[in-house]
């Protein structure tokens, strides 16, 4: 299944049951929608390598249970080619206050190898406002590996917000085929100056990002005659419609 | 010697005379409003209790919650009128004559009655207002120029009123002057 | 002659038949319509009654029958709730409830035998029409003389007018509830208390909100609309006439979708004489905070022969809205100085559900030491206060050391619910036959707002016994004001005043408070009954009141 047919039928979706959102005073639950670019931009490192990433998501359900598309990817702008192309289909769910419980599927289509995975995984704002999102995955070829995502908006003043992020990737077997190495895979730091220009809708902003890879995977790239770590400039753009 | 002696005398004379006059001047009859012992304060001409002999009128005065039946009164400079009072309301209302200044800290006064539970919106407590202020004052109501009524009582109120003022009646429970319980005594010369 | 004399008769007949059938019934005829909505920063799409928003002001008799054909011009259903009125509950107007709902093209009838006079509003009960534009007055002239006198009226109707439509609102509140917070702490209060209080105090302030994910700053959920003052912004300038030394009475309702509003009239001390339409014995006050669906009324009487400002800052102190009372057109009074900084929560109002906060050290917490009523009504010559023991009166209706509670702009008297007496108790006094409890809940980061911990979809509707007495005891676990709203029947708030206490339709319940009402139930139907801030209604803060026998109501149908 090629990327653009899930994207038609999460979007068909998304709009046969839009007209539903606003439900008068009537016992049915409401349903929500939405859609969200957590990161959308354009970077350059220290090599002057340019990259085109994005980190979006959209959803639609009610308070109970959500149908939730996240679409992740990383385009070389240079080779033109995807590094990373990842899309999850996800049911999400509250657990606790805080906290939603998820599982679906996730299909990695970059250049090379595609795989699938099956995947849980939690998500929500954890004490002192860090927001977290951790997820399991189980590849078709039977590796495992888990995420951890965590961020926090910090205030300069009511619309320009620091946020720093943190992402870190871990195997539990090697893959060799998509080379990742067991153990601690890659890790990526952020920090992103944002500035609320239209609401919380259009949120243009600007960063620096640190990506580096470790351990076998680290090694799988040098092999390729790749850096295993890169220094970015970025800028982009927020969405929330 | 003799002229000390004199001196002393006449300045005798003199301050027993003012000491004299001083003291009989809370007794003219300048109506003050306040409780018991008065104000004390400057009082301004608002007329004396008058004497019943002198009644050339009656006007009965109907208080209802919380508005009195007749927007003015109408009366000759130097006029002594018999004010028949009914409270036909459900609360307590007040009948009072005076100037606009005097109704305000009046109310001010009525306020501190109802906090301090002298006054109920629908009783008087008459114990209470004895009660001692704190400086020899209390909350008693008996000034000669208001009635403050319960419902369902009647009283009566001779004045005489004076040559020229500027006078309100009004009743100073709290809020229901505000509210329009209140009319202006004109004064035909 | 004798055909003459026959007509004469037949024609004293007829009248007399007329007239007792009873008064004249009020007819008024209302489309419900797509409107422009201009406050002159911006123009957006809404819904109107008879083309405009707000709606007209209706006029009803007590006593009489009141007649309104509502036609519906919209592409989707819609609906008319008579807010406060007391009424077959078929003519309530709540789809789900009373009826099915006003569909594109019909008309219906609504006829309510009003029994009551006073102050009154109507808006849509359906989606969020209501936030978008459709709402309207009502004023019923009263069988009887009311307690005070008046010169001239005004309605003044108060409206929180937000560029966006409640649909997205209430959408962005689900993917972000803070998305229309912008009076949070920023680094630069970060900095400013540590300046104050120290870097420990300060950041063991932030741990311990931090710790429970809730902002001190949650008090208004959405910011970012105009003030509006019967339709107009304050630039537009609302202006009532007044000739000097006249009693003016003001009729305020506040038609709000989600924002409480501080009222004061600078220069004018307003006499409050009622509220939620019943009678209240008289009170003064400097200003009062009128919650989301309430209405005050109140006398004032300019004296001068200039222009006094009306102004109304919300509670969050995030917009504001404003008109003029001129002895003559054309003019604009003076706008008040702004009080922008935002109260803040303190952890009394997380009262009940966060009872184990125990940290020592809150030194950063001073901000919501409870208000002082010292009741200056200026100097009491002769009074010597200081052995009445006479102390700092508090708010009992918010949280001891609340932050919310409310300071008159210029020092003076700042009406609480403690002041509303009843003018004329409308119900004998007898002990509540059974206490109901209500827990106000909610998951603010959810956006998600319920009773007792259950949606309205979710729900058992409550049901109440026909000529009972039902104490609701409202617990407020979550850190928002909500104002409680029950149709059909009158909510008599206890104050302590016993008899005394005022009659209302919608009671604020402030963060972690407990008030109760009483109800005499006396009205036979299904009723609503649910917190009137729009997006906490509609996320499930509701719910359906159902009354157990009583007289069968014939079946009303479309204005049958």
């Amino acid at each position: 299944m090629k990327k653009r047919d899930l994207m038609m039928i999460g979007g068909s979706a998304a709009l046969a049951l839009g007209p539903f959102a606003s439900v008068g005073m009537a016992m049915e639950p409401r349903i929500y929608y939405g859609f969200q670019a957590e990161q959308f931009e354009y970077r350059v490192s220290d090599e002057s390598e340019k990259r085109l990433v994005w980190d979006t998501d959209a959803f639609v359900g009610t308070d109970e249970l959500k149908l939730r598309w996240q679409g992740e990817g990383e385009r070389d702008l240079d080779a033109d080619s995807y590094e990373k192309l990842e899309n999850r289909f996800v049911l999400q769910t509250p657990i606790s206050d805080f906290f939603d419980a998820k599982g679906g599927v996730r299909i990695d289509t970059p250049d090379g190898a595609d795989r699938w995975y099956g995947t849980v995984g939690i998500v929500g704002l954890a004490p002192q406002w860090f927001e977290v999102d951790a997820d399991l995955f189980v590849s078709e070829t039977g590796d495992g590996s888990a995420r951890l995502d965590v961020e926090y908006e910090g205030l300069l003043t009511n619309r320009l917000i620091l946020t720093p992020s943190f992402e870190i990737n871990a195997a539990f077997s090697e893959d060799r085929e998509i080379e990742v190495g067991k153990g601690i895979s890659s890790a990526e730091i952020g920090l992103r100056l944002s500035y609320d220009l239209i609401d919380r809708a259009i949120v243009p902003y600007v960063g620096v990002a640190y990506e580096r890879k470790f351990g076998d995977t680290a090694d799988f790239a040098k092999h390729d005659g790749e850096d295993y770590e890169a220094t970015y400039i970025v800028t982009g753009i927020r969405l929330m419609f | 010697m003799p002229n000390v002696k004199s001196n002393f005398l006449t300045r005798l004379a003199l301050s027993t005379s003012v000491i004299g006059a001083l003291m009989t001047a809370p007794l003219a009859a300048f109506a003050s409003p306040g409780h018991g012992q008065g104000h004390g304060s400057v009082a301004a001409e608002i007329g004396t209790p008058g004497k019943a002999a002198d009644v050339t009128r009656t006007i009965k005065i109907v208080m209802e919650d919380n508005f009195f039946d007749m927007e003015t009164i109408e009366v000759s400079a130097g006029e002594t009128i018999l004010f028949q009072i009914e409270n036909k309301g459900e609360f307590v209302h007040e009948f009072n004559i005076g100037t606009a200044a005097m109704h305000a800290s009046h109310q001010k006064e009525m306020m501190m009655m109802m906090e301090h539970g002298a006054l109920d919106v629908d009783k008087i407590h008459m114990d209470k207002m004895k009660m001692d202020m704190g400086n020899g004052m209390t909350m008693e109501h008996d000034d000669p120029n208001s009635v403050l009524l319960e419902p369902g009582k009647t009283a009566e109120i001779i004045w005489t009123f004076p040559a020229d003022a500027e006078l309100e009646f009004a009743c100073n429970v709290p809020g229901h002057y505000e509210s329009g319980m209140m009319g202006k005594v004109r004064l035909k010369s | 002659m004798k055909i003459n004399y026959i007509k004469g008769v037949l024609a004293g007949a007829l009248a007399m038949a007329a007239l007792s059938t009873g008064s004249q019934a009020a007819t008024y005829d209302l489309t419900v319509d797509y409107v422009t909505i201009d406050t002159g920063d911006t123009k957006t799409t809404g819904i109107g009654y008879n083309g405009a928003s707000p709606g007209p002001t209706l006029r009803f008799r007590e006593g009489e029958e009141a007649v309104i054909n509502v036609t519906n011009n919209l592409k989707e259903a819609t609906s008319i709730h008579w807010h406060g009125l007391i009424l077959p509950y078929q003519m309530d107007g709540v789809p789900g409830i009373s009826f099915p709902g006003i569909e594109p093209g019909e008309t219906f009838t609504y006829r309510i035998p009003v029994k009551q006079s006073g102050t009154y509003w109507f808006h849509s009960h359906s989606g969020f029409q209501e936030p978008d534009g459709a709402y309207g007055s009502i004023i019923i002239e009263p069988e009887k003389r009311e307690p005070f006198k008046f010169d001239r009226e005004y309605v003044v109707v108060l409206k929180d007018k937000h560029p966006h439509s409640g649909d997205r609102i209430l959408r962005n509140l689900k993917m972000m509830p803070d998305y229309y917070n912008r009076k949070q702490r920023t680094l630069g209060d970060f900095i400013d208390d540590v300046g104050k209080n120290g870097l420990g105090a300060t950041l063991s302030e932030r741990g311990d909100w931090g710790s429970m994910r809730m902002m001190r700053t949650d008090i208004e959920d959405v910011q970012g609309f105009v003030g509006l003052i019967n339709g107009m912004s304050p630039d537009q300038n609302w202006t009532g006439l007044f000739k000097p030394e006249e009693r003016v009475r003001l009729r305020f309702i506040n038609a709000s979708a989600m924002t409480y509003f501080d009222v004061r009239i600078p220069g004018l001390e307003m006499t409050v004489v009622q509220a939620d339409g019943n009678n209240v014995q008289p009170v003064k006050v400097d200003e009062f905070r009128i919650s989301v669906a309430e209405t005050y009324d109140v006398i004032v009487q300019p004296k001068d022969d200039r222009a006094y400002p009306i102004f109304a800052e919300s509670m969050g102190r995030s917009g504001y809205a404003f008109a003029t009372l001129a002895p003559r057109e054309g003019m604009q009074a003076e706008m008040p100085e702004l009080r922008t900084e935002s109260p803040m929560l303190t952890m009394a109002d997380m009262g009940m559900a966060h009872g184990d906060m125990g940290h020592g050290d809150m030194a950063g917490m001073n901000h919501g030491a409870a208000a002082t009523d010292s009741g200056s009504q200026g100097s009491m010559p002769g009074m010597d206060h200081s052995n009445m023991g006479m102390g700092e009166k508090a708010d009992p209706f918010y949280a001891a050391g609340s932050g919310l509670v409310p300071v008159a702009a210029n020092g003076g008297k700042f009406l609480s619910y403690g002041d509303l007496k009843a003018q004329k108790p409308l119900y004998a006094e007898r002990p509540a036959t059974r206490e109901i409890e209500l827990r106000l809940t909610g998951n603010m980061e959810r956006y998600s707002w319920s009773i007792n911990g259950v949606k309205y979809e979710d729900a058992e509707p409550i049901r109440l016994k026909y000529g009972e007495r039902v104490r609701f005891k409202f617990v407020n676990e979550t850190m928002m004001t909500h104002p409680m709203h029950l149709h059909g029947m009158w909510s008599i708030l206890d104050t302590g005043q016993g008899k005394w206490n005022p009659v209302k339709h919608t009671i604020s319940i402030n963060p972690g408070t407990t008030v109760y009402s009483e109800t005499e139930v006396d009205e036979p139907g299904e009723w609503a009954f649910h917190c009137h801030l729009s997006y906490h209604m509609a996320t499930g803060m509701f719910r359906k009141v159902v009354v157990e026998g009583g007289p069968t109501v014939t079946q009303l149908g479309n204005g049958n």
